[in-house]
């Protein structure tokens, strides 16, 4: 056997395996660049422009009286363009249990629980699994790379067939120049997103490096590579503690008027308690790594942290793959390969099946059912979470679990939908489902939210909400077109397709 | 159900491949991180955090390796070996690696 069949071997078989896995983990981490957008739509509160009256003190005042068990640390971000909110963040000391709240930026009231745009950045990194879903993804990143290598070794001729595209040659034909396509114009961007993937967490899948140098203790290693500072707790009440907003006047001098980031309070009711406040600097690939440290009680500055060039390497790969630089430039040309990536894995599959088709073969129709379920079902899964967001009522306390349910259940009915039908189910009645669902979003908005409506966010010129409003008009016209009743003609040509 | 014997050992070769590439794979990626988280010149931090972010690219050769390698025999001999050999001089020497 050649090199290039062993590698032929190796792309269909080893690519078909996490192919629906790396369909989700790619969809969701495109619908991740605008997370924060989506977390904006998702909570009606924040949709009120108006001048932020809160500050850290504020933010902590809540917790004091909203939060009465002990607490391991919490944590804390200040409003910025794109989240123009606060965030609070809270670990409770024995059950380890942690909470989240965002705060309105005009009453200082905190908003309605929701899964906000936080769920597809969490299913596309860890599917909502823990630990055990980041090793999965993990190994689907892997996967996704001897995949990409393979590709590039039986890609006879990468740089001509990258012109080629015979949308009228038969099936096959025409869908691997697809797959070629999708796949040479986000190659650079697919081998750096795979990498910088499995990069993140590079201390989880490779711990040989701790094990040798460090004898096998992480929290060494990852205090001597981040430079970070930690202070062991002294088991004693603490003082009364300073002023947030001191320490934040202060850290910005130290800066130079730097911006102020995530600010995080270490085992606060211990008289070892520290307040570290990180700088933000979305100018830079990877954000500085120069937390400084404040003693909670005194305000004395303890550390000034001073990254090595391996950390920040680490912190470069990190940013690149994250994506939070570069402005709204940035996230849509991440956006535009990322789909380009879709487009890569669906291609590949429909070139799979055209060729079994042909000549018949084991696994068709679950392959074709699963293309369905997974293809089909995420995307309109999605769209229903949207649609939960919308009509559960806010003030619900279990709104989150009813959202995630939301989300389970339709894709769950989907996939079984499509499992039942054996694969012959088809496309049209999700794109249809899918039609009706992005576009009736932007009329519910008219009809609940006031403030969040289409006419109100461009009527303002905010447009990172409105980008919402507008990307799903735009997707449910495109699915509109796709399932249009064709003429005969256009029939007839398809039909000439499928029957060479 | 009966797996015709002439179908067998191909079968079998490549169940061997898939597990050198999977497990012989991240052997190999792992004991190159330890390999040179102990002999880089560079200061620790540095020594491992180069190692470690370079251990993918080694998984990956490896996964390819196994496939390419003209028989599985081979595939797990060069990658076990090679494995098996940074493992050994990465762990043989217990102080080195510990240098700041």
């Amino acid at each position: 056997m050649s090199l290039r069949q062993s590698m032929a071997g190796l792309h269909t078989w080893g690519g078909l395996l996490p192919i629906w896995l790396l369909f989700v983990v790619i969809f969701t981490g495109t619908l991740a660049c605008f997370d924060k957008e989506l977390e904006r739509w998702m909570r009606p509160g924040l949709q009120t422009p108006g001048q932020m009256q809160m500050n850290a003190d504020d933010v902590r005042q809540w917790l004091k009286n909203n939060v009465s068990e002990e607490l391991h640390a919490y944590w804390m971000h200040p409003p910025t363009t794109r989240e123009p909110y606060w965030q609070l963040g809270w670990e409770e000391h024995d059950s380890g249990e942690r909470g989240r709240k965002l705060f309105a930026p005009v009453t200082g009231e905190a908003l309605p629980d929701t899964l906000g745009g936080n769920f597809f950045f969490s299913l596309h990194y860890q599917l909502h699994a823990g630990t055990f879903g980041m090793y999965v993804v993990g190994l689907a990143g892997m996967f996704m790379l001897v995949a990409l290598v393979s590709g590039v070794i039986i890609h006879r001729r990468i740089f001509k067939d990258f012109f080629t595209l015979r949308p009228n040659a038969n099936g096959q034909r025409a869908w691997l120049d697809g797959h070629n396509l999708f796949g040479v114009i986000g190659l650079p961007f697919h081998l750096v997103m795979a990498y910088t993937g499995v990069a993140i967490f590079v201390a989880s899948y490779m711990p040989a490096g701790v094990q040798v140098a460090y004898q096998g203790n992480p929290l060494k290693f990852f205090h001597e590579v981040a430079g970070g500072y930690h202070r062991e707790e002294l088991e004693q009440p603490g003082g009364t503690p300073i002023a947030l907003e001191r320490l934040l006047a202060d850290a910005r001098a130290q800066w130079d008027g730097g911006e102020v980031g995530w600010i995080s309070v270490h085992h606060p009711d211990d008289a070892s308690a520290v307040v570290d406040i990180r700088r933000r600097d979305p100018s830079r690939i990877g954000s500085p790594q120069d937390t400084l440290s404040y003693d909670a009680a005194t305000g004395e500055l303890l550390n000034v942290q001073q990254a090595g060039t391996a950390y920040r390497a680490y912190i470069w790969m990190a940013g690149l793959h994250m994506g939070q630089f570069g402005g709204s430039l940035v996230r849509w040309l991440y956006v535009a390969l990322g789909l380009a990536g879709c487009g890569m894995l669906i291609g590949g599959l429909q070139v799979w099946l055209r060729k079994r088709e042909a000549r018949g073969g084991a696994g068709i129709a679950l392959v074709r059912s699963l293309n369905v379920a997974v293809l089909g079902g995420l995307p309109v899964a999605c769209l229903g979470l949207l649609w939960a967001n919308r009509l559960l009522p806010a003030e619900w306390a279990m709104r989150q679990t009813l959202e995630g349910w939301s989300f389970s259940l339709l894709w769950l009915a989907i996939a079984g939908w499509a499992l039942a039908r054996r694969g012959r189910a088809g496309y049209r009645p999700l794109a249809w489902l899918a039609a009706v669902l992005a576009l009736g979003l932007p009329l519910l908005n008219l009809l609940l939210v006031p403030q969040g409506h289409l006419l109100a966010s461009i009527g303002r010129g905010d447009w990172a909400l409105a980008s919402v409003d507008l990307t799903l008009l735009t997707i449910g016209l495109l699915c509109l077109l796709w399932v249009r009743p064709r003429t005969q003609r256009e029939a007839r040509t398809r039909l000439a397709e499928v029957t060479p | 159900m009966m797996i015709e014997s002439s179908n067998l050992a191909p079968r079998l070769g490549i169940f061997a491949r898939v597990l050198a590439a999977l497990f012989g794979g991240y052997a190999l990626a792992y004991c190159f991180t330890a390999f040179l988280s102990v002999y880089l010149p560079l200061i620790r931090a540095d020594r491992v955090v180069y190692a470690s972010l370079g251990c993918f690219a080694v998984w990956t050769a490896a996964a390819i390796y196994a496939f390419g390698a003209r028989s599985a025999t081979r595939a797990w001999l060069v990658i076990g070996g090679l494995a098996l050999l940074l493992g050994l001089a990465a762990f043989l020497p217990a102080e080195l690696g510990a240098r700041p």
